[in-house]
């Protein structure tokens, strides 16, 4: 008994070992007790405890050392890496399927696009090496790099490139309306491409690192939702929504720069928080994306490398301006005023940063616009009055919003605006419904969605939107931005619009999501920033 | 005989009624697939191109129709989301669940039963009384809480003494029988042990009642001993009782299994169910629900017919309780 | 009446008498008590929520600690008690009231119906109260009707079953055929001579079915399908507590303990309710008699 206890104390660091210890020190403790002297039944009772929870700790402190012996290895890379995401696919047909979890698993992995986009939300070549654009911005040339295949073997040139885009417009696929300016692609050469535009749009470079650029094979014939053939570094071997994705290097990858290190990537999907932290502390998985902020300060930093960075992720509280009660700025403005985003921002582990406005930090066009309305409650109290409203006799407002995000915001609005007569009613729904009511019907009073998708700016010049935003300046700044020939006025004109939106009130931004990232020391390689949208997984390798 | 007809009679009608049920209030649902899988950057044709491409354009009759004949000719239909066989899919979850299910069952047996005769047969008073504060307390502890419990007593990671896996589902799922296990075990034991609580109190008192009664009198006076008249006479005289009352345990514990899935991150039926109503993936969803609720009315004419084969009293009533009285 | 005045006297003391029982007539009393309270007053108001003191441990001005956003959760404890009440009861009468239609169906004089009815609650009960709630839930959303309605379901079918050996011994017996016989209307022979007969069973079965419910009410309230996000309830507070296990490990322990020692209490009411209502058990009962 004393022997184990003893060996725990040497290597107990972790916190189940040593809380291991205490009790069975209460318990010899117990042993030693004048009870000794009570009936006989007690001390075999107590004995026969003892010796179970010796052997129970015996057996853990075998396996743990165990463990550790396994893994003090020669420097080789294993032939495997599992990582745990929270959000799963529910299908792999990505130009039907919304959704960033679908993105973020298959772009730069299994389908490629024309473009790649860099850690930073840079635009860097992919499936093209480089691209003129003409004096007018309205025809783009792409040069394709040479020698490419897609995983079946089918050969990949400028007719599947220009297939996929002329597709995409006709069929309407997914994100097609991003670039709705694109009027056809050509095929000019074997390694050449013509996109051809109705007008400039400064955004289309991005765009095709997305769902618009990627190119599919145009001989190939499979079903989309079970199945993914690209010319990506690794593909799909197994694909369960509820549990996994396995993926396979791509025997036939036709590039050498992004070719996969790692064998096979294992992706678990795990909507769980707390089962996702276990599994990483058990080894189940190597690396958590995200991970909760609140539980990764658990995660021992000797072990674990645990960082947060920036996404385009941005919480929206939407105020319907086509409502009666809301299209009366100066509610919108005291709502602004009433919210404590730096104590949301606390609650939820002190991660998120404080968005002012409709641009992310990683867009561009962004800039700190939170100082425009600071949390003020007198300011917000008096907005209140001047509309007709106090806390005696507050405003009712419904706020829809979908399950998936927690109770937690919910309670949070309601408790705040409730100080400024706001009375607050939570209308927890499904995303579907969700989407039903109020994206689809723009039926709502106040809505809280997190808008994931970077460069989306263009919701807010979209009048059929469902935030019924509907500001002609905005909307010309917007168009200038697009036409605009250098990335320097752009971002001007775009962070004018922005400022309008914002001091407009069509909505608050709550926070900035930002993704923390969890994996063991032993990784490298893995993409710590933007990995909610685009997790390129080719570099990953994990030492063993 | 007559009795036996009558009961599969009413199974088939409950069915019809079932699928009728089902598909109605789930077209009640607001929101639809479509508008799911196109998401917030939907425009209006997009939307309308999905609906079509769906099916759902179709009226409730036919595709209430399609359904029917599908399910008459054993297809389950195809998800419209993941585009897989809702039969595959309810088959990959259910054997998470299922085996679950039987689990949890067994320990609750492997407690209730022995515990149950157990508290009949002692005759010491302080005993019992420890067997009733046994069943009271564990009887009354919510499957969620009892699971949280065990996850921070014994899961690796989070708990006292890190011994068994606290969530999730082995990757390799049953081809690695032992991992699968562990993965079970505490989920099982959360069930299991209220589960186990209520089988207690059951047994003890339906053996109680017939170990008062005149036959286990009778097998005493014919020199057996207490303990062997009770575990002999009075069980096997309980034994259909009991039967009913473990089949309807186990349709019980379902609500406590989908909670210890849903705490233990199991990919089981319930995860499914949620997600795929949350989808608004209906096809499946409707045949998910049949077939969980049709599986359920056929364990309860199993545990009938069980029931009435086991207990010869029942033998000659050909129906119920009516006629007697008449 | 004052007959009847007297005979609940004798039932409460001979319950008071036992340990068991006074623990489970404290339980509830303390329990109506503090729903009473709660509506009135909790240490904070339930809409109290504080960003900067998530998580906290139990201290003197948070006694319970503190939740996720903050909340008190002594608070929401107390008020949830109502929520809890307001289930159990009604959950209670919506079983007797199902179950014991059922049971005069099944004992009937009337074969066919009786027999149909026999089947059909055979043929029903098997289906799992969470499926039930699941199937009401997804058209008409979340809430404490959708609990009610599945576990009244559900337990009014396991009471007919469950009563229906008492209640056809009764109704088999010489003084009901007498009674029969005498012209009584079978309303008022089920009511005065085949319920009462009944009634210990009854009695444990109730106060069970309400222990139940309040465990029903916490797992589908997980699940989703239980109570609305924004209304107290046990099973809200042991839902919120859940999020942290690995680091708060101890805000789980309230509202599992809650409910707990609360469904320990209705049981154990209903074990000694049916010793003290039985004559058989309670001498005390005889001599009034």
């Amino acid at each position: 008994m004393s022997q184990s206890s003893g060996a725990h104390d040497e290597t107990g660091a972790t916190e189940s070992k040593t809380s291991a210890a205490s009790t069975d020190a209460t318990l010899n403790a117990r042993v030693k007790s004048p009870k000794r002297n009570g009936s006989n039944k007690w001390i075999h009772i107590i004995i026969a405890a003892v010796a179970v929870v010796a052997v129970i700790i015996g057996v853990t402190v075998a396996r743990n050392s165990g463990d550790t012996d396994g893994s003090a290895g020669t420097a080789n890379t294993a032939d495997t890496v599992t990582i745990g995401l929270k959000l799963a696919p529910v299908s792999l047909d990505i130009r039907h399927q919304s959704g960033s979890a679908i993105e973020q698993v298959l772009i730069g992995n299994v389908y490629e696009a024309l473009l790649s986009r860099d850690s930073d939300n840079k635009v860097q070549p992919g499936l093209a090496t480089s691209w003129d654009i003409s004096k007018d911005g309205k025809t783009y040339t792409f040069h394709l790099n040479r020698n490419m295949n897609f995983s079946n073997g089918d050969r990949l040139d400028a007719e599947d490139v220009a297939w996929s885009i002329n597709q995409l417009k006709e069929r309407q696929y997914y994100n097609a309306n991003q670039v709705a300016s694109l009027e056809k692609a050509e095929v000019v050469d074997a390694n050449t491409v013509k996109l051809t535009l109705s007008s400039p749009d400064s955004n289309l470079l991005w765009y095709l690192t997305g769902r618009p650029g990627l190119v599919f094979d145009k001989q190939a014939k499979y079903d989309a939702k079970t199945e993914a053939i690209g010319s990506g570094p690794y593909t799909v071997e197994s694909f369960d929504s509820s549990s996994r994705m396995v993926l396979k290097a791509n025997p036939k990858y036709w590039g050498t720069s992004h070719k996969a290190v790692t064998q096979n990537v294992i992706l678990r999907f795990l909507t769980d928080d707390n089962a996702a932290v276990n599994a990483l502390k058990s080894g189940d998985v190597d690396v958590l994306s995200p991970v909760n902020a609140t539980l990764a300060k658990s995660l021992d930093s000797k072990t674990y490398k645990v960082s947060a960075a920036d996404g385009s992720d941005k919480y929206v509280l939407a105020f319907n301006c086509a409502n009666a009660k809301l299209s009366d700025k100066r509610i919108r403005q005291a709502i602004r005023y009433a919210i404590n985003h730096k104590e949301i921002i606390a609650s939820r582990g002190n991660v998120d940063y404080a968005l002012g406005g409709p641009i992310p930090s990683v867009d561009p066009g962004y800039e700190d616009l939170t100082d425009l309305y600071p949390y003020d409650l007198d300011k917000a109290k008096s907005l209140m009055a001047e509309a007709g409203y106090s806390t005696d006799k507050p405003l009712k407002l419904t706020l829809t919003y979908a399950n998936t995000y927690g109770t937690e915001l919910g309670d949070q609005l309601r408790s705040q605006l409730a100080e400024i007569g706001v009375d607050l009613t939570i209308d927890y729904v499904e995303f579907s419904t969700w989407l039903q009511d109020v994206h689809a019907n723009g039926d709502y009073e106040l809505s809280l969605v997190d808008h994931a998708e970077s460069h989306d700016f263009y919701k807010w010049t979209t009048p059929g939107y469902y935030y019924h935003y509907d500001n002609k300046e905005v909307q010309s700044l917007y168009a200038k931005a697009l036409a605009a020939t250098d990335d320097a006025s752009s971002n001007d004109y775009l962070k004018q619009a922005a400022k309008i939106v914002s001091e407009d009130s069509p909505a608050d931004w709550l926070f900035g999501y930002r993704v923390t990232v969890a994996y063991n020391r032993n990784i490298s390689g893995f993409p710590e920033k933007l990995s909610q949208t685009v997790l390129p997984l080719w570099a990953i390798s994990k030492a063993q | 005989m007559r009795f036996v007809c009558r009961r599969l009679l009413l199974f088939a009608g409950a069915l019809v009624g079932l699928s009728l049920l089902v598909f109605a209030l789930l077209r009640i649902l607001p929101g639809d697939v479509a508008a799911v899988v196109a998401g917030t950057n939907a425009t209006a044709e997009q939307l309308a191109s999905l609906r079509s491409q769906m099916g759902l354009d179709k009226s409730y009759a036919a595709q209430y129709g399609d359904w029917i004949v599908g399910l008459l000719h054993g297809d389950l239909g195809t998800s419209v989301v993941s585009g897989k066989a809702v039969a595959a899919q309810v088959s990959s979850h259910a054997s998470v669940t299922f085996p679950l299910i039987v689990f949890s069952l067994l320990i609750a047996l492997a407690i209730g039963l022995p515990l149950g005769c157990a508290a009949v047969l002692t005759r010491n008073a302080r005993l019992r009384g420890v067997f009733h504060v046994i069943a009271i307390v564990a009887g009354a502890v919510p499957a969620l809480w009892g699971g949280l419990l065990l996850i921070l007593l014994f899961s690796k990671g989070s708990g006292l003494l890190g011994l068994l896996p606290s969530q999730g589902f082995p990757d390799a799922g049953w081809s690695a029988p032992l991992s699968a296990l562990a993965a079970l075990m505490l989920p099982a034991l959360a069930t299991g042990i209220t589960a186990g609580a209520s089988i207690m109190r059951y047994t003890r008192a339906a053996v109680g009642d017939v170990a008062s009664s005149q036959a286990v009198d009778m097998a005493m006076a014919c020199g057996m001993t207490r303990r062997q008249a009770v575990l002999r006479v009075a069980l096997r005289l309980a034994t259909p009782q009991l039967v009913s009352v473990i089949g309807l345990t186990f349709a019980q514990m379902v609500t406590g299994v989908m909670v210890v899935e849903n705490l233990f991150a199991l990919p089981g039926l319930g995860s499914m169910l949620v997600t795929d109503v949350g989808n608004r993936d209906l096809v499946a969803v409707q045949s998910e629900l049949f077939l969980l609720a049709a599986f359920f009315l056929f364990l309860g004419l199993l545990v009938d017919l069980l029931h009435r084969a086991l207990d010869p009293r029942l033998k000659n009533a050909t129906v119920g309780s009516g006629e007697v009285l008449a | 009446m004052n007959g009847r005045i007297r005979t609940l006297r004798i039932v409460a003391r001979s319950m008071w008498r036992r340990a068991s029982g006074r623990y489970a007539l404290v339980v509830m009393g303390l329990w109506l008590l503090v729903s009473a309270v709660s509506l009135v007053w909790t240490p904070y108001s339930l809409l109290a929520t504080d960003g900067f003191d998530t998580w906290g441990s139990p201290s003197s001005s948070h006694l319970l600690g503190t939740d996720g956003v903050g909340a008190d959760v002594l608070s929401w404890l107390m008020a949830g008690s109502r929520t809890n009440l307001v289930i159990a009861v009604l959950t209670v009468v919506v079983a007797a009231a199902f179950g014991l239609l059922l049971v005069a169906a099944m004992v009937s004089c009337n074969s066919a119906f009786s027999s149909a009815s026999v089947v059909v609650v055979d043929a029903l009960i098997s289906i799992p109260t969470v499926l039930v709630a699941l199937i009401l839930s997804v058209p008409f959303g979340a809430s404490a009707a959708v609990i009610v309605a599945a576990c009244g379901f559900a337990y009014g079918l396991n009471l007919a079953r469950i009563l229906r050996p008492s209640a056809l011994l009764a109704a088999r017996s010489a003084y009901v055929e007498s009674a029969i016989w005498s012209g009584a209307s079978p309303i008022r022979v089920f009511f005065t001579h085949i319920m009462p007969n009944t009634l210990p069973v009854l009695s444990v079965q109730l106060s069970m079915s309400a222990g139940t419910s309040l465990l029903a009410e916490a797992g589908l309230t997980y699940l989703g399908v239980g109570v609305g996000s924004g209304v107290p309830s046990w099973g809200h507070s042991l839902t919120t507590s859940v999020r942290f296990i690995s680091i708060y490990p101890l805000a789980v322990v309230w509202p599992g303990l809650v409910v707990t020692l609360v469904v320990i209490a209705l049981n154990l009411f209903g074990d000694t309710l049916r010793d003290a209502i039985d004559p058989l058990t309670n001498p005390a009962l005889r001599e009034a008699a």
